[in-house]
This record gives structure tokens, C-alpha cells and sequence, in this order.
């Protein structure tokens, strides 16, 4: 620890290297000093990059009077104790990093801690040799406090999407039950909560991507995925992301799919049925794809529907028009087989 | 049919209208007696001090107010319950985080499922999560 002495010493060194800097820059500092960017030159001679200049706004952002903080080392700054990273990319950048431009977190003098976007400059002399840093602060104070409050309406709305959907699923139950027969508002109650179930997996991304097996663990869940007394499903395939448009519309096609086979295909009968579900990525020159089979076994002897009812429309045109797919819905006596291949940005690198 | 909810008093806490009348079938239909429904805090509250009650089905955000006095009062009283709610799970208070919730919009199966969890004690984790809180309150 330097003495009284040295540091009344280092102090005074570094003051006239202000007042050189001062005197070199003449308007320049006077502008330095009055711009709304919260700035500070540092001195590259020295290892610790003492502040040789900060200016107004920089010192009402850090709370600090001028003479607090010239003279000391730019550690000083940061938060205590600075996390590792921090400093690891502050150190690559003074020694002259192409990646002088990140987040941290810095310390005001009463202790509160700032996340400002640094942006770190060398500045060298006539003769090309390195004398000092220029020093830039963002104060992303707001910023953060405008993402958290994003994230918090975004949620709010999530949730009230979700109330929603519960209201019209009590109305349109309360409206047919006199109405409609039972199967009716089975049908209609299962659609509303698998669309629900869509929605809530693409809130809990913030609807970004959402992947395709999370998707189909969701909509599944209810028709006895997780059943461990009867195995009915094998789920297989390559980690693919989903839009949120492509996911919604999936959802709904694998509700169709269990709802049929629940009624009338391999998850009719007690025992035997079975459905594989397995697909690929496909990256093509053109545009990546995704190709899907849902094949069905071990139900009763399969017929093809009178007539086209929710569900294959649905399957058919909402695949094929809202996502730009192909669809094949095959009634083998077997069993039903539903092949889908449609275009899915694949994320490389993943 | 007999189930484990048949001839149960569950104790319905909703503030919403459509949701109760879809609970209120949901629950018969199981075979349940339905004690309520209490659309607030307070009339809970009362309702817990002068009825018998096996089990509670409470939605978290009455109409701006939080249900946890509702939730604390069960605990104390080792009635069992379970949440009902449009929010994510992880939303929940922390010592309400291990607890049974039924997500927005219910699930007639779901409703059954965690109801006869809740009412065969042997069968879920939730009488020893109720007994933890029990010992937090004051």
C-alpha cells in the first residue's frame, strides 16, 4: 500500500498530466466536458489506467466529485468485488481487444451499482505510440428497467390470454350444454384447452421458438403420454424450433390427431394400440424442412370418415395454407397414417 | 360412481363468474358438495370459520387480491387445496411453490386427477407440504 507520501506523489503526477492534457486538447476537453456522454481519459502509461479526466456528466452519473476520482485506477470504478468476467474483457480491451464495446456493472460512490454499455477507444500519439484510453458510459439504467417492464406486460398478457380462454371455454360449455349433445362439447372444450396449452408453452418463451417435442409433450399429456402402466406412444426426432405460428398450428393438428385416435383409432381400444410419432430435419438448398410421420397401430380396423369433418380439414388446409406444408392423411386399416413435411428455418450452429 | 371426491365439501374460490358456473358442473359432476363460492378474500375467510371442508379449489388472483390469507388459513386448519391459475406455476409465492396448481383454462381430467390426490392423503406429498407452512405461520 503506497504511503501518504507517494500517493499525495502519484496524485500530483497525475494532475499535471492532466493539465497537459488539458492544455494539448484545448477544445476539445471543452467539449469533453459539456457533452451529455458520460466520458473519462485514461492513462495508458500506467498499469492500473488511472483517470486523467472525467467529465460532468460522467462524475453526476458515478456521484463522485472530480477530484475522487482523478488519479485513481479505473478498477476503482467497478463494482467490488468486480466480477471475473467484467474484468477479463475491461483488461483485453485496454490491451487493445476489437471487442471494446460491452455491458457491465459499475459503482456509484454511495454504493448503488449502474449497468452502463462501455465503450473503450485507444488514443495514441504523433508518433503512433499509445497514451491514453477514451472512455465511454451508457447508462442502461432505464433500458433495464424498460426490459423488466416488458417482460412483466408480456407476461400480464400471457396471463390474461390464458383467463381468456378459460372465460370462453365457461361460456361456450355453459351455452351448448342444453343444446348439444355431449360429444359437442367435449370437442369444442378440448380444442379451446388445446389451444391454451399452445399458448402457454409459447408464453413461458416469450414467444420466440418453442421446440417441436415440447410442443407434442404438451398436447399428448392429456391422451396418456406420461402413462407408465401402458406405453401408447414413442416419440422420436431431431431438436427442432418452431415459430410461433408453426407451433400453434402443430398444436392443434396433434390435438386432431389424439382426439380421432381416441374415438376411433389406436387409443380406441384398452390394450393393444400404439402410435409412433418420428421426424427429421431435412436442410435443402432452397429452404430446411421438417418431415413427420404419425403412424398409428393396434387399434380396431380403420374406416375413412363419411365426410371431412374439423379435424382433417384443419389438418389438411390449416398445414398446408397457414404454414405452407404437405400434408398426407392415409385411413390404412391398419391404421392412420398422417405425413407431414413442412419448411422450418433449421438454427445452425445449435 | 364412487370416487374419492363423491359426497366431498370443496370449497370453490373464484371471482369469476363463467368460471364458477364451469367449476361449480365440473365438481358436481364429480359428486362433490360445493361449499361457496367466495369471490374475495374475507368471504372465504368466514366461510372457513363456520364450514366443514375437505378440500378447496382457490384461484390466486381474486380480482386484484392475492388468495395466500385464504391458502395460510387452509394450511393452519390441514385442509388440503389446490391453485387455480392463468399465471405461470413460478409465479407463486415460494412456500406455495411445491403446491398443487391447476393451470387456466381447467381441465375437466386434471380437476378429477388432483382432487383425488389431494383427498387420498396417503397418495400426495401435499399433507407434509401442508404441515411445513402450518409450522411457518404465526
Amino acid at each position: 500500500m503506497p504511503s501518504e507520501q507517494n500517493k499525495s506523489r502519484e496524485q500530483k503526477a497525475a494532475e499535471s498530466e492532466v493539465e497537459s492534457f488539458r492544455k494539448e486538447l484545448g477544445p476539445f476537453v471543452v467539449a469533453a466536458e459539456t457533452t451529455r456522454m458520460a466520458m473519462v481519459f485514461t492513462d495508458a502509461k500506467e498499469a492500473n489506467h488511472p483517470l486523467i479526466f472525467a467529465n460532468d456528466s460522467f462524475l453526476s452519473l458515478a456521484g463522485y466529485g472530480r477530484d475522487e476520482v482523478l488519479g485513481q485506477s479505473f478498477d476503482f470504478l467497478m463494482e467490488r468485488p468486480a466480477d471475473p468476467e467484467a474484468r477479463l474483457k475491461v483488461d483485453a480491451a485496454f490491451a487493445g481487444s476489437s471487442e471494446n464495446e460491452f455491458e457491465i456493472c459499475f459503482r456509484r460512490k454511495d454504493g448503488g451499482m449502474f449497468w452502463t454499455a462501455v465503450f473503450i477507444s485507444p488514443i495514441l500519439d504523433k508518433m503512433g505510440d499509445l497514451v491514453q484510453h477514451f472512455v465511454s458510459f451508457v447508462d442502461l439504467s432505464k433500458h433495464k428497467e424498460e426490459e423488466d417492464r416488458l417482460r412483466f406486460l408480456l407476461g400480464e398478457l400471457n396471463h390474461r390470454t390464458q383467463n381468456t380462454l378459460a372465460t370462453v371455454q365457461a361460456i361456450a360449455v355453459q351455452t351448448l350444454r342444453r343444446a348439444a349433445n355431449k360429444e359437442v362439447v367435449d370437442a369444442f372444450e378440448g380444442r379451446i384447452l388445446a389451444l391454451s396449452k399452445a399458448h402457454s408453452l409459447l408464453g413461458r418463451k416469450h414467444w420466440e421458438t418453442v421446440s417441436l417435442r415440447d410442443v407434442i409433450d404438451q398436447i399428448l399429456q392429456p391422451f396418456g403420454l406420461d402413462d407408465r402402466r401402458v406405453i401408447r406412444f414413442s416419440v422420436k426426432g431431431d431438436d427442432v424450433r418452431l415459430q410461433p405460428k408453426a407451433a400453434l398450428t402443430l398444436a392443434m393438428v396433434f390435438h386432431e390427431l389424439a382426439t380421432n385416435a381416441a374415438k376411433h383409432g389406436a387409443l380406441s381400444n384398452e390394450a393393444a394400440g400404439k402410435i409412433d410419432i418420428a421426424w427429421q430435419a431435412e436442410p435443402t438448398t432452397q429452404s430446411d424442412r421438417i418431415r413427420l410421420r404419425w403412424q398409428e397401430s393396434g387399434g380396431p380396423t380403420v374406416k375413412p370418415p363419411g365426410r371431412k369433418g374439423f379435424g382433417s380439414r384443419l389438418i389438411e388446409g390449416g398445414l398446408a395454407q397457414d404454414l405452407d406444408g404437405e400434408v398426407r392423411l392415409d385411413y390404412d386399416p391398419l391404421g392412420v397414417v398422417c405425413q407431414i413435411i413442412m419448411p422450418v428455418p433449421l438454427e445452425v450452429g445449435r | 360412481m364412487n370416487s374419492p371426491s363423491t359426497d366431498r365439501r370443496i370449497l370453490l374460490v373464484e371471482d369469476e363468474i363463467f368460471v364458477v358456473w364451469l367449476l361449480e358442473d365440473m365438481l358436481t359432476d364429480l359428486g362433490c358438495a360445493i361449499v361457496g363460492p367466495a369471490s374475495s378474500v374475507n368471504q372465504a375467510l368466514a366461510m372457513i370459520d363456520v364450514e366443514a371442508i375437505d378440500a378447496a379449489v382457490l384461484d390466486v388472483n381474486l380480482n386484484g387480491q392475492m388468495s395466500y390469507p385464504i391458502a395460510d388459513a387452509l394450511a393452519a386448519r390441514g385442509v388440503p387445496f389446490v391453485f387455480s391459475t392463468g399465471y405461470d406455476k413460478d409465479t407463486l409465492l415460494d412456500r406455495y411453490r411445491t403446491f398443487p396448481v391447476l393451470q387456466k383454462p381447467i381441465q375437466r381430467s386434471e380437476l378429477s386427477d388432483t382432487l383425488a390426490k389431494l383427498l387420498t392423503p396417503k397418495q400426495s406429498n401435499v399433507e407434509a407440504a401442508i404441515a411445513t407452512i402450518a409450522e411457518m405461520l404465526p
